[in-house]
């Protein structure tokens, strides 16, 4: 298959649910975690939940950077702004995360000079026109982002650029699945690997959950075939007790991934010995810093941050809902206090957010059918 | 201007464009274009609505004009299976 109308063709669909629904043994449930939240969003947008069986029970991920930032970096990020000298630049999606002092929006509105950019490059662009201020890039991001922001710090070495630094907040995929299956809750019988993360670091880094934990992966694509393909993919393995890591998103990923984006990765990023996640706690090695030969561009070199240290919101259960032990509408404030106008929690800012993705798919139309 | 061939091409990787990714920061928004012209670090490329950019091809080898790349953050990462069949 090459063409989307074939990823969404009714009548594969239709062939691949019986298929699915054929297999699945009836006396036990199956518990897959969708990793990335684009996944998420694809299944609920495709309303693929609903033609499936109810003994596959989807549990979403930790696959959203913005949603397990500690609002600490967010506030030690925003306090860099406070410097007349600095444009703070960040991705779009990172402007309305709520820190404990107010969102870079609302900043930006109240005068200090935050600006947002599509790309790492167009910070570096902005340094190179505006010589006599520091421009810092806030990073943040799996393995698909990182590489960007690599590549970017390459090109401040070669331009000699003396006023551009990383605020680094750049985290790694396969830690927090290893925290996830080493947790005393974890119920969790099989993953669907990110398709993106994996076009750049591959298929082997998951092949511990296999080997170590005897838990299926599939890489998958994005569109409603690919996702049922995904989960018929791994009720085969869970059937016949297998667990292998499989690659149905091979049409982009390649079992290796993109080895000049890792090299670069390698090069300019170091691993930070732990990193404080969001719900998670701290796991090591589960983030990059600015390696120390390119220490010269990193923001925690160059500025003095204050580290802080916050609580998440009263009554909040984000950590709970990325753990995958309850459900977003389980949470207190789900649709009350927290909604995305006005997000209480991370899980509800980015667009990617499990909880999001309940309130768009589930929450709003169960409130136009009621 | 996009063909509808080109067009087809580029959604089997999915319906972002360079006005609409979903979530930046998440690895689904991966951006599917096709090459319109290989410059020396970078290509001219356009999504599937015609929406045309210059992306870093740093990572890259050996690209060609017609090739399907997925590019995030302005940074092309990945080749579409489809450019096998050349």
């Amino acid at each position: 298959m090459k063409y989307v109308d074939e990823f969404r063709n009714p009548e594969l669909i239709k062939k691949t649910c019986a298929e699915i629904k054929r297999r699945v043994d009836p006396t036990r449930t199956y518990r897959i975690m969708e990793i990335c939240g684009g996944h998420t969003h694809a299944i609920y947008r495709f309303g693929l939940k609903d033609l499936l069986p109810e003994t596959i029970e989807f549990v979403h991920g930790p696959g959203c950077p913005v949603c397990v930032l500690p609002m600490a970096r967010l506030d030690e990020g925003l306090s860099l702004s406070e410097n007349p000298d600095v444009i703070l630049t960040a991705f779009g999606d990172m402007m309305r995360v709520p820190g404990t002092q107010g969102t870079l929006l609302e900043h930006k509105a109240r005068g200090r000079d935050i600006r947002m950019v599509y790309s790492p490059l167009d910070a570096l662009k902005l340094a190179e026109t505006n010589p006599e201020r520091q421009v810092i890039f806030f990073a943040i991001g799996f393995e698909t982002t990182a590489p960007s922001t690599a590549l970017t710090l390459k090109r401040a070495r070669l331009l000699g650029l003396k006023n551009f630094t990383v605020f680094c907040n750049h985290v790694v995929i396969a830690p927090p699945l290893k925290a996830l299956l080493d947790s005393p809750d974890m119920r969790l019988d099989a993953f669907i690997g990110p398709g993106h993360v994996s076009t750049v670091i591959g298929c082997k880094p998951y092949e511990f959950i296999a080997r170590d934990y005897q838990k299926p992966v599939v890489v998958s694509g994005f569109e409603p075939l690919d996702l049922l393909q995904s989960v018929l993919m791994i009720v085969k393995q869970l059937n016949q007790e297998e667990a292998r890591v499989e690659n149905q998103y091979a049409r982009a990923v390649s079992w290796e991934g993109n080895l000049a984006a890792q090299k670069a990765m390698a090069e300019t990023f170091s691993l930070r010995p732990r990193f404080e996640w969001r719900g998670l706690g701290q796991i090591p090695q589960s983030a990059f810093a600015v390696s120390e030969a390119y220490s010269e561009w990193d923001s925690e070199k160059r500025f003095a941050i204050v580290k802080t240290r916050t609580t998440e919101p009263f009554r909040a259960r984000c950590g709970e809902v990325l753990q995958g032990l309850i459900k977003p509408n389980d949470c207190p404030l789900f649709a009350n206090d927290c909604h995305p106008e006005h997000p209480t929690g991370a899980l509800m800012v980015s667009s990617e957010g499990a909880c999001a993705a309940y309130y768009t798919y589930v929450h709003r139309q169960q409130g136009v059918f009621e | 201007m996009v063909t509808l061939k080109t067009k087809v091409r580029l959604e089997a990787f999915g319906s972002c464009t360079l006005e609409e990714e979903g979530c930046s920061l998440c690895g689904d928004s991966a951006v599917p274009v096709e090459v319109l012209r290989v410059g020396e670090g970078f290509a001219r490329v356009q999504d599937r609505l015609g929406q045309q950019t210059e992306v870093a091809t740093d990572f890259m080898t050996d690209i060609r004009t017609g090739d399907v790349l997925l590019v995030h953050k302005g940074v092309a990462l990945a080749r579409g299976e489809v450019n096998e069949v050349r």
